[in-house]
């Protein structure tokens, strides 16, 4: 082998083995090590990668994942992971305050950019004489759009494969159905979407905006907990805009406390649940989860 | 013969500036070359060393050299910035891994490294003393700044400003210190190492003060709306993050095109890497892929080309230094002439006559051989230091 060949091969090896230390194919044997910033994007992921992924939700069941604050130790934890699965769409607002390897991050939603949904709610400021600033931002509650759904499964898909290419035919016979299931909520959202026919519709929190632009439904959001009773403000600003939003139905992210209901019964709204199950839910699964929102929804339509 | 030896001793002491002299010459035209083959291989194996296991490097189009020494020695030179946008593009062509660098800023004279955890895995360091940053505001430091700044785990280090005399310029950040490298044996002995985005809020993209939702001084506060409150300069910034203002950091305008000085590219393979070089070469209009080694190659021929002149020069020298060294001997036998009639009416002979010369000439050699090697034991020990000084900040 003359000495140019020599250089080509050690070249190979050298970038190669950077390349693998860095990126490592992991063993077939030992379970992917996966973290996912999401309830959904866990699901997706336990769903394809079965029994060759351990895929931790890093945060307590309590709190909403995307405001989560981790602490050094957690950030500890998730720098040791294989894979890191975001949502992207600005979820989780606690990634810009933490070191993650880069490598290891994997967006789900990167490949839909261009369909994230911007928001303008926040208070603007500026300071002194600098820019004018505002802490709004994107719309992350994508898979409420089952046709981004099933995208975001779809890049989960691709990043279990590239990590593990010999596991890939296992990982097609699991994303298959996973990808079935969620186009098929797609189809039954549409038809409800359609069946609704622009009836006026008010959900508890602004989480619904991919839910409300895929299914062309007619739905403005308030600002309320479930847990929480609304303060007279509230229900002054909620009065305000069923004065010209004349909605009969309130989407709630989980059950409301009775006292709301009632009041709410009182001025016409009935309320239904219509869970993003953003964390890990106390029994069922996403499917089934999505499948129960769908029927509570499709009772209004009929 | 060790009379000889002992009566060219007595006479190289009684003579001793002109003894110390030639040693001075001699231990000088030897030492020349041969610190400066010491200190040329030094500086290939520094250079080389990094540039070798970093197989590509993407920074904006200029000076190769700069954009080289800049993100593999930290040397000052800073080349122009690119985007975080060109890590995106190598992270999703596949054909390569990121690694990105922002080295703008200083923590005292130390360089402060903005990059993320893989920097550690790729250059194989080990921590050991803490744990790598985890959060906004953490540094991990080199070996050499932990002993040459008395630092430990758990203390803070501030970031330097860039320019004194920016009284409107951002605050320095106060870092705490979450870990110590093991010694490298490289620049990154001597450099702060922080998360990129805590390099964007020493450089003020991102930032913390206190919420302006709940100001209580109307003093602070210039206009306020539903949608806008604007505050004056007098807002609390924070100057250090920790538990309790984590929270009120945050970043401005579009992370995309937030400023890096380069990105170190993995590529999978020769085939990707070369790829990934055409894509650069054809497509990108405002950045440039290079191979440090390559450019570290060309650097070392031009320091070659240096030395071989040098070598020449000292080539010449020592000849002229020995014709010098013979011409000083030989007036020296002149001048002693009645003394070595003198020894050689006591009966000597004339080999012994000889061998008192050389004697003499061996003393000096010695002594000059001894100076010359402790020089250069000397030059080993720093060389390290010497070279970084000389070829690469």
């Amino acid at each position: 082998m003359n000495r140019s060949n020599t250089n080509f091969v050690s070249k190979i090896i050298l970038f190669s083995g950077l390349f693998l230390a860095l990126n490592p194919v992991v063993a077939e044997d030992k379970p992917l090590n996966i973290y996912a910033v999401n309830y959904p994007v866990k699901f997706f992921a336990e769903s394809i990668a079965g029994d060759h992924a351990s895929v931790t939700l890093p945060m307590p069941a309590d709190i909403d994942p995307a405001f989560w604050e981790p602490k050094a130790e957690d950030v500890a934890g998730l720098q040791k992971a294989d894979m890191i699965l975001l949502n992207g769409a600005n979820y989780a607002k606690w990634l810009p305050k933490v070191s993650l390897p880069l490598f290891k991050l994997v967006n789900t939603s990167s490949e839909f950019r261009d369909a994230y949904i911007s928001l303008n709610e926040g208070v603007t400021h500026n300071h002194g004489t600098g820019g004018k600033h505002s802490h709004t931002g994107t719309a992350f509650t994508t898979w409420l759009d089952f046709s981004l759904a099933e995208k975001q499964a779809k890049s989960v898909f691709k990043a279990l494969s590239r990590k593990q290419p010999k596991l890939n035919a296992g990982f097609v016979q699991n994303f298959i159905p996973l990808q079935k299931a969620l186009l098929e909520l797609d189809v039954q959202l549409t038809e409800i979407g359609n069946a609704l026919n622009g009836q006026a519709l008010l959900g508890s929190h602004p989480v619904y905006q991919y839910l409300r632009n895929r299914y062309k439904l007619n739905l403005e959001s308030v600002h309320w907990e479930p847990e929480e009773a609304p303060t007279e403000e509230q229900w002054n600003t909620l009065k305000a805009l069923v004065a010209k939003h004349p909605a009969k139905w309130m989407l709630w992210e989980g059950v409301p406390v009775a006292e709301t209901v009632t009041k709410l019964e009182e001025l016409g709204i009935k309320s239904i649940v219509f869970s993003p199950v953003s964390n890990l839910p106390e029994t069922g699964d996403f499917l089934s989860i999505m499948n129960e929102n769908i029927a509570r929804l499709k009772t209004i339509s009929n | 013969m060790i009379d000889s030896f002992y009566l060219a001793w007595r006479y190289i002491v009684f003579n001793r500036v002109k003894t110390i002299t030639l040693v001075l010459c001699i231990s000088l035209i030897s030492f020349l070359p041969f610190s400066l083959k010491i200190l040329l291989k030094e500086s290939e194996h520094q250079l080389m060393s990094r540039a070798i296991t970093t197989p590509l490097l993407v920074g904006a189009k200029g000076n190769s050299l700069d954009l080289v020494m800049n993100s593999l020695y930290f040397s000052k030179e800073k080349p122009d910035f690119i985007s975080m946008k060109a890590v995106e593009k190598v992270m999703d062509s596949y054909l390569a891994l990121p690694i990105p660098l922002y080295t703008r800023f200083h923590a005292r004279k130390y360089p402060i490294v903005g990059t993320t955890v893989d920097y550690f895995e790729f250059r194989q360091h080990n921590i050991a003393d803490g744990r790598s940053f985890a959060m906004l505001g953490e540094a991990v430091i080199g070996v050499g700044v932990a002993t040459q700044l008395n630092l430990k785990v758990g203390d803070s280090l501030l970031s330097s400003p860039e320019n004194l005399f920016d009284l409107a310029g951002v605050y320095p950040l106060k870092m705490t210190v979450t870990g110590i490298l093991k010694k490298t044996n490289s620049v990154d002995d001597k450099a702060v190492f922080v998360d990129l985005k805590t390099t964007w809020v020493i450089q003020g993209l991102g930032h913390g003060h206190q919420d302006v939702k709940t100001i209580q001084d109307k003093s602070d506060v210039l206009s306020r709306s539903d949608k806008l409150v604007t505050t004056s300069t007098k807002i609390k910034q924070y100057t250090e993050i920790n538990l309790d203002n984590l929270d009120s950091f945050h970043f401005h305008g579009d992370p995309s095109i937030y400023p890096l000085t380069a990105i170190i590219a993995i590529p999978q393979d020769d085939k990707s890497a070369t790829i990934l070089r055409g894509r650069y070469l054809s497509e990108q209009k405002n950045k440039q892929i290079v191979r440090p080694k390559r450019v570290i190659e060309d650097l070392l021929g031009n320091i070659f080309q240096i030395k071989e002149f040098i070598d020449a020069v000292v080539f010449i020298v020592a000849i002229a230094m020995v014709l010098a060294i013979f011409l000083v001997f030989s007036l020296s036998f002149r001048l002693r002439q009645k003394e070595i009639n003198t020894i050689l009416h006591l009966g000597c002979s004339r080999g012994t006559v000889v061998q008192l010369i050389v004697a003499e000439i061996f003393i000096i050699a010695i002594f000059s051989g001894l100076l010359c090697f402790s020089s250069l034991l000397v030059l080993q020990n720093f060389q390290g230091e010497i070279v970084h000084k000389l070829f690469i900040s």
